[in-house]
């Protein structure tokens, strides 16, 4: 166990909002009352080392998790029982591959705790692209086999990011159904809860100028009140299903470009969805340096730009696929982190804007929770 | 032989700087025994030095006696009763 804090102790009460900022140089957790006026900031929290995910098993005995990354010494799955004032990290590697299998863990990923498959249970997405599960709080790990062993593996390509699992999406009823999301390697939907594995690509188009286009999503969400809809980013295009992946139809007609890395979905109301669009694949900017959200409220027949409080000009940051996330107050807070360290906030549903903080390192990725 | 501790893993030495590996002086060892010799008695160390396949991790460095064990063969660099082992984070950088 060690403390990495920069003092700062939290006590959070039930309904209190926490966000988990997870950067290039270590990681932030940042508190508030409901009014998300005045946030406390904790951290950094392993410092030096690259935070590429966080999660919060929220129940009676909250712990945050953390996907921590050392370029010396490894990568592995962290936790805090104590709202970051001391950090236990496994004596072993707690995610590994099988001796012989030639795959060594990278960086994790993905991190999802709370799901339909109950408190204890924790997914976690790896580099090289792999599910593993957890079963007692995200302190030891098994390999999904399945999704290891794909016949598609051969075909499944690292993008800048490495090859990741990035995206693992449970289904709020029939938990034994889950989506795994591989950049680049493509969509995966297991109906017996991850026994078997089967890409959901119908009508994601080949791009000319993006060989393998198809197989590299970037980010994607379910829709707050159907989960059989979802919503992609994908490499380039922006889709929808409603009908559980087995189809997508894009959604990206009225939006500045179909490149961009997240996707996020208001929590409550069903067909509201917001996205950052950057220039293009190889421009990863906002167009005219004023970056902007983008929202729709019809399930993506139309967007509209939101942007009051963020940079009119000279705003070329880029927001990685994690770095963008809802919190579940009302009205909703939106949040996201960028590449350039800023952080920003907005407690009315994106309507506007304000920087949160404005000098941490290269933000990789956001999660809220409302403590329970 | 003796192993000298970097200070990002003496926390799973207690502390130690040094850590002595007993060697029979007719027999020798290879850096990959030394390593797993020194894991069994601190455990956290074998997994932030190797990775899961059993290879030095890349931004790690050995130095046998004062010399790069990746020019000696790797892990497979032989280490003698009276020998110095280090284990260094690799000077790397530039990206970030």
């Amino acid at each position: 166990m060690s403390a990495h804090a920069n003092g700062v102790k939290f006590s959070p009460a039930a309904g209190d909002l926490l966000l988990m900022v997870g950067t290039a140089k270590g990681a932030f957790l940042l508190l508030s009352d409901s009014r998300r006026a005045d946030f406390k900031v904790s951290g950094p929290h392993f410092p030096g080392q690259s935070v590429w995910s966080l999660a919060l098993v929220n129940d009676n005995n909250p712990r945050i998790l953390a996907g921590n990354k050392s370029n010396h010494w490894g990568a592995m799955v962290s936790w805090s029982d104590d709202f970051g004032a001391t950090w236990n990290e496994p004596t072993e590697g707690n995610i590994k591959f099988p001796r012989g299998s030639g795959a060594a863990l990278n960086a994790v990923w993905a991190l999802e705790a709370s799901t339909a498959l109950g408190a204890d249970v924790v997914l976690a997405g790896v580099d090289p692209a792999a599910m593993f599960r957890s079963d007692d709080r995200g302190e030891t790990f098994r390999l999904n086999e399945a999704l290891f062993n794909h016949p598609d593996r051969p075909k499944w390509n690292p993008g800048f990011g490495g090859l990741c699992l990035h995206t693992l999406l449970v289904h709020p009823r029939e938990p034994q159904r889950m989506y795994a999301a591989i950049s680049s390697g493509g969509i995966y939907r297991s109906d017996d809860g991850g026994d078997s594995w089967n890409p959901c690509v119908n009508g994601l188009r080949v791009h000319p100028d993006v060989p393998g286009a198809t197989l590299c999503p970037h980010k994607m969400r379910f829709d707050a009140e159907n989960p059989s809809r979802m919503y992609l980013q994908n490499h380039p295009g922006v889709y929808r299903t409603d009908n559980d992946a087995r189809s997508w139809v894009t959604i990206e007609n009225g939006l500045p470009s179909d490149f961009g890395f997240p996707m996020v979905a208001h929590p409550r109301r069903g067909g509201t969805i917001y996205n950052f669009p950057l220039v293009s694949d190889e421009f990863r900017v906002p167009r005219d340096g004023a970056p902007r959200v983008w929202r729709s409220r019809d399930a993506g027949a139309t967007w509209q730009a939101l942007g009051r409080g963020l940079p009119d000009r000279a705003g070329f940051f880029t927001v990685l696929r994690d770095a963008f996330c809802a919190d579940t107050l009302e009205p909703v807070g939106l949040y996201f982190g960028t590449r350039g360290g800023q952080l920003y906030g907005s407690n009315d549903e994106g309507e506007s804007w304000r920087a949160l903080a404005e000098f941490l390192p290269p933000v990789l990725c956001v999660k809220s929770a409302l403590v329970a | 032989m003796r192993v000298h501790i970097p200070g990002a893993l003496r926390r799973w030495t207690d502390g130690r700087d040094v850590v002595e590996v007993a060697l029979a002086p007719e027999k020798g060892a290879s850096a990959a025994e030394i390593i797993e010799a020194l894991a069994r008695a601190h455990p956290g160390i074998r997994d932030r030095v190797l990775d899961e396949q059993g290879e030095l991790r890349r931004h790690v460095n050995i130095f046998i006696d004062g010399e790069n064990a990746r020019q000696l063969g790797g892990l497979d660099a032989r280490v003698g009763a009276g020998s110095e082992m280090w284990i260094h984070p690799a000077l790397s950088g530039g990206a970030r």
